[in-house]
């Protein structure tokens, strides 16, 4: 008689495979994250229906609902894991946040068709020049002070220079409207908006257009000098954000295999 | 009236070169009879003679272009503009008097369209035709009487004036008229809106027809509240039918501000390509038999078209089209601050499959006769707020360059700019020859009044191509060319006895011994202005000119066999 070994695959232990799924846990914070989630919610989703809020306005309250329980979160995971591990669980909800807000922009604009002024995504006011390069400025400096306090390796090197560029792109921006606007107000326009206008890269950056690349092959390289701004800081952020959660992913499961994240 | 700039060329210089005329057969001045030798079998070849005459020594050689200041302005009567008389009016080039010389029609906005005579070595006599609130003007030879007569569109309800040349009894008056005259014609079966207008033979049946576009938001100024129901509106077909026009609506909606009748396909039969404003898209319509269809040759096109422009910039036997659009000619915050409050303001157009990019477009027909766009590949996607656009060989190199005039002046969208004027310089491009352009600022063409239409032609009579742009708000200008570059060869199409009498939609295509140059006979392009039925080839100094093949709008052909360098050719079609 024959007889077959079978052997059953270990079970997929996807908390022990995948830390970083577990970083987002509130763990006893459970019950006030969801309560605010369901309040923010909820008061938003009315003050929508009642016209009293737009649509930015209610995204807005439901993240100053969440503020509190993020903060008790955060303060947690301090007193849990140290410092960098925090840093890292905040910069990743934030960088979740932003890239959602990246992806709702490129649904409007790329699926639903709204015009580049219509497709600000669901914090409009914040789709501002200022708002970008503090932002930029912001990841920049926690992405080193990540590497500071121990988080290092391939994809950290990777996530500084993407982080480097996307905040130089960013300060580029932030410099020529800065020029703009001083212009505008030297002709007397007060009440006029130089938002959104092309950086380095993308359809009309400086890259495509300045005079020593034009009519050459490098002013229609696809994406890179064709893409309009929308598409480019969408792409920005997918870049940003992919090296980021694979850096996270190795540092936390060497945390893990040093006991320092149960 | 005379050109700010006075010349020394004397008249008997003209003269003299006339003198030079040979008839077919003298060998001296490399002017040849040549009946047609080869040509395709499928298509009949017909005899030619063949005049050439001299060019005039050019006047000077500083190496770029004089501007002159011509003394005609459009919409300076008006306190202020506002849009759409911001759009402004074209020029036209052509011989009214049957003296050789090309002369110039202006159309206004505010006012009465004007002649400018050419008397020769840049001297011009101007004289008012009351023809008012102009837009589009063509110089063509629409009866075939041997005389060009001048068409016009116009702003606001008006549609299409046709004045007639009445050069025959003008000659024929005792004591002969010192100009022809001319006096308002209908134009049997023409009743359409017309801003924008071309002429050409779209049937193939050897006469000249027209093609006419509306433009709505300008019909919804003058109380047309749904221009597309109105029968008025739209593309029109005119086929023209022994003197009278009958009538095809092509489209009902209409942006038009540029139609060309041209054979983008290369099929041997013409296209009608219509340039739209705003959201509606660029349309080419093709003949099937006796209807038309409309063909989506295009992948990508302008988004607000002010300009359609073709020719064969790569010496290759093949179109490139190009349409103008608004895009900055540069991207410094102090160019950028003039564009944004209006950029604010403007309506920005969404659409799955939408092909329209706001910026210059420039189609090349890849290897499987695909069209893509390549303005940003060579150089020339963003010219500014750009009008009329034209191609020719300025510096007489065998390559066609580009001239964009730009500029806008709209108190209603630039009441942050003084005068409410966006200032900007025309952009002249030269075609380096490898596919891409190169700013030419030393050709001096770079000037900030605000272009509109404009057109190309060798008003001096020295062989190379001039520029004169019909300015808004500002003096019109020729742009003499004092580049002194190459050599050229200039041809005039005669065809007695047809209805199409200059040839309007022939074909030329020359070859030498540094390649193949196309070029083809127009009557009307660019922006809301009129070419000349002269075709100018320009050469490098040393090409050997081998043989001009003429493909006749009927599909006859013609071949001269080593036509002369630095001459102008009179061929006259025989068809006996």
């Amino acid at each position: 008689m024959r007889q077959s070994t079978l052997t059953h695959p270990a079970r997929l232990n996807v908390q022990a495979a995948l830390p970083l799924l577990r970083l987002p846990d509130p763990k006893q914070h459970t019950r006030i994250v969801l309560a605010s989630l369901a309040i923010g919610l909820i008061a938003s989703y009315t003050a929508v229906a009642l016209g009293w809020l737009p649509l930015w306005a209610a995204t807005a309250m439901v993240l100053i609902v969440l503020t509190p329980a993020g903060a008790l979160k955060w303060r947690d995971d301090y007193h849990r894991y140290g410092a960098t591990i925090m840093g890292l669980s905040i910069l990743l909800t934030a960088q979740g946040l932003h890239t959602v807000e990246h992806l709702v922009q490129w649904a409007q604009y790329n699926l639903l068709y709204w015009t580049m002024r219509q497709s600000n995504g669901l914090l409009s006011p914040a789709n501002a020049e200022w708002v970008h390069f503090t932002w930029n400025w912001l990841v920049l400096i926690t992405v080193v002070l990540l590497m500071i306090g121990g988080m290092r390796g391939g994809w950290m090197w990777v996530l500084l220079t993407v982080a480097l560029f996307h905040t130089i792109e960013h300060s580029y921006t932030f410099i020529r409207y800065q020029m703009i606007l001083r212009e505008l107000t030297a002709m007397d326009v007060l009440n006029v908006t130089a938002q959104g206008l092309p950086g380095i890269v993308g359809r009309d950056g400086w890259l495509a257009r300045s005079e020593w690349t034009r009519g050459t092959w490098i002013c229609t390289i696809p994406g890179l000098t064709t893409a309009v701004r929308l598409d480019v800081h969408f792409w920005w952020n997918i870049l940003e954000m992919t090296p980021l959660l694979l850096a996270g992913h190795f540092y936390l499961r060497g945390q893990a295999a040093a006991g320092r994240f149960e | 009236m005379k050109i700010s700039q006075p010349h020394p060329i004397l008249r008997w210089h003209w003269l003299v070169a006339h003198l030079l005329v040979v008839s077919v057969g003298l060998a001296g001045c490399g002017a040849e009879r040549a009946p047609a030798s080869t040509a395709p079998v499928e298509r009949p070849t017909v005899a030619v003679e063949v005049v050439a005459t001299s060019f005039q020594p050019p006047r000077e050689c500083s190496g770029a272009f004089v501007a002159h200041r011509l003394d005609f302005t459009t919409g300076t009567r008006l306190r202020a503009i506002s849009t759409y008389i911001s759009n402004g009016a074209g020029v036209a080039a052509n011989d009214l008097d049957n003296d050789g010389d090309l002369d110039l029609v202006f159309a206004s906005v505010d006012r009465e369209a004007e002649i400018f005579w050419n008397d020769g070595s840049l001297v011009f006599t101007s004289q008012t035709l009351d023809d008012r609130f102009g837009r589009g003007v063509a110089i063509v030879d629409v009866d075939a009487d041997g005389w060009n007569d001048i068409v016009f569109t116009h702003r606001g309800l008006d549609g299409v004036s046709f004045w007639r040349n009445q050069g025959g009894e003008s000659a024929r008056s005792s004591p002969p008229a010192p100009r022809p005259s001319f006096a308002l014609h209908p134009l049997p079966g023409v009743d359409s809106y017309a801003y924008a207008m071309a002429w050409g033979d779209v049937d193939g049946d050897g006469d000249l027809d027209l093609v006419t576009g509306s433009y709505g938001v300008e019909l919804l100024q003058h109380g047309i509240d749904l221009p597309a129901a109105d029968p008025r509106a739209g593309v029109v077909l005119h086929l023209q039918q022994e003197g009278s026009w009958q009538a095809h609506v092509l489209d009902r909606e209409a942006e038009t501000l540029s139609i060309a009748i041209a054979d983008l396909t290369g099929d041997g039969q013409s296209e009608i390509w219509v340039a739209n404003d705003f959201a509606l898209n660029d349309k080419v319509w093709q003949r099937n038999g006796a209807t038309w269809d409309i063909v989506q040759l295009f992948d990508q096109t302008s988004h607000s078209t002010m300009t359609t422009e073709w020719g064969d910039l790569d010496n290759n036997g093949g179109l490139t089209l190009f349409t103008t659009d608004m895009n900055p000619y540069d991207i410094s915050p102090h160019t950028l601050a003039a564009w944004v409050p209006m950029m604010n303001q403007i309506e920005e157009h969404r659409a799955a499959d939408d092909p329209q990019v706001m910026a210059n477009v420039l189609q090349v027909r890849d290897g499987a006769g695909r069209w893509q766009n390549q303005a940003t590949r060579r150089g020339i996607d963003a010219s500014g707020w750009s009008w009329g656009a034209r191609y020719g060989d300025l510096d007489q190199d065998g390559l066609l360059d580009l001239y964009v005039v730009n500029g806008m002046i709209a108190a209603d969208m630039f009441g942050h700019l003084p005068n409410g004027e966006l200032v900007e310089q025309n952009q002249a491009y030269r075609n380096r020859g490898d596919g891409a352009f190169d700013r030419a600022p030393q050709w001096q063409l770079g000037s900030t009044a605000s272009g509109r239409g404009m057109v190309m032609a060798d008003m001096d009579n020295d062989g190379d191509l001039d520029i004169v742009v019909n300015n808004l708000r500002g003096f019109a200008q020729l742009f003499e060319n004092q580049l002194c570059h190459g050599a050229s060869l200039q041809v005039d199409l005669a065809w007695p006895g047809s209805a199409n009498r200059a040839g309007v939609g022939a074909q030329l295509t020359l070859s030498t011994d540094q390649g193949v140059l196309r070029r083809d006979v127009r009557a009307s392009g660019g922006y809301l202005s009129g070419d000349a039925a002269r075709v100018h080839f320009g050469l490098p100094a040393d090409a050997a000119l081998r043989a001009l093949e003429i493909v006749w709008p009927d599909g006859a052909t013609s071949t001269i066999m080593t036509p002369s360098n630095n001459a102008r050719l009179i061929v006259t079609r025989s068809d006996e």
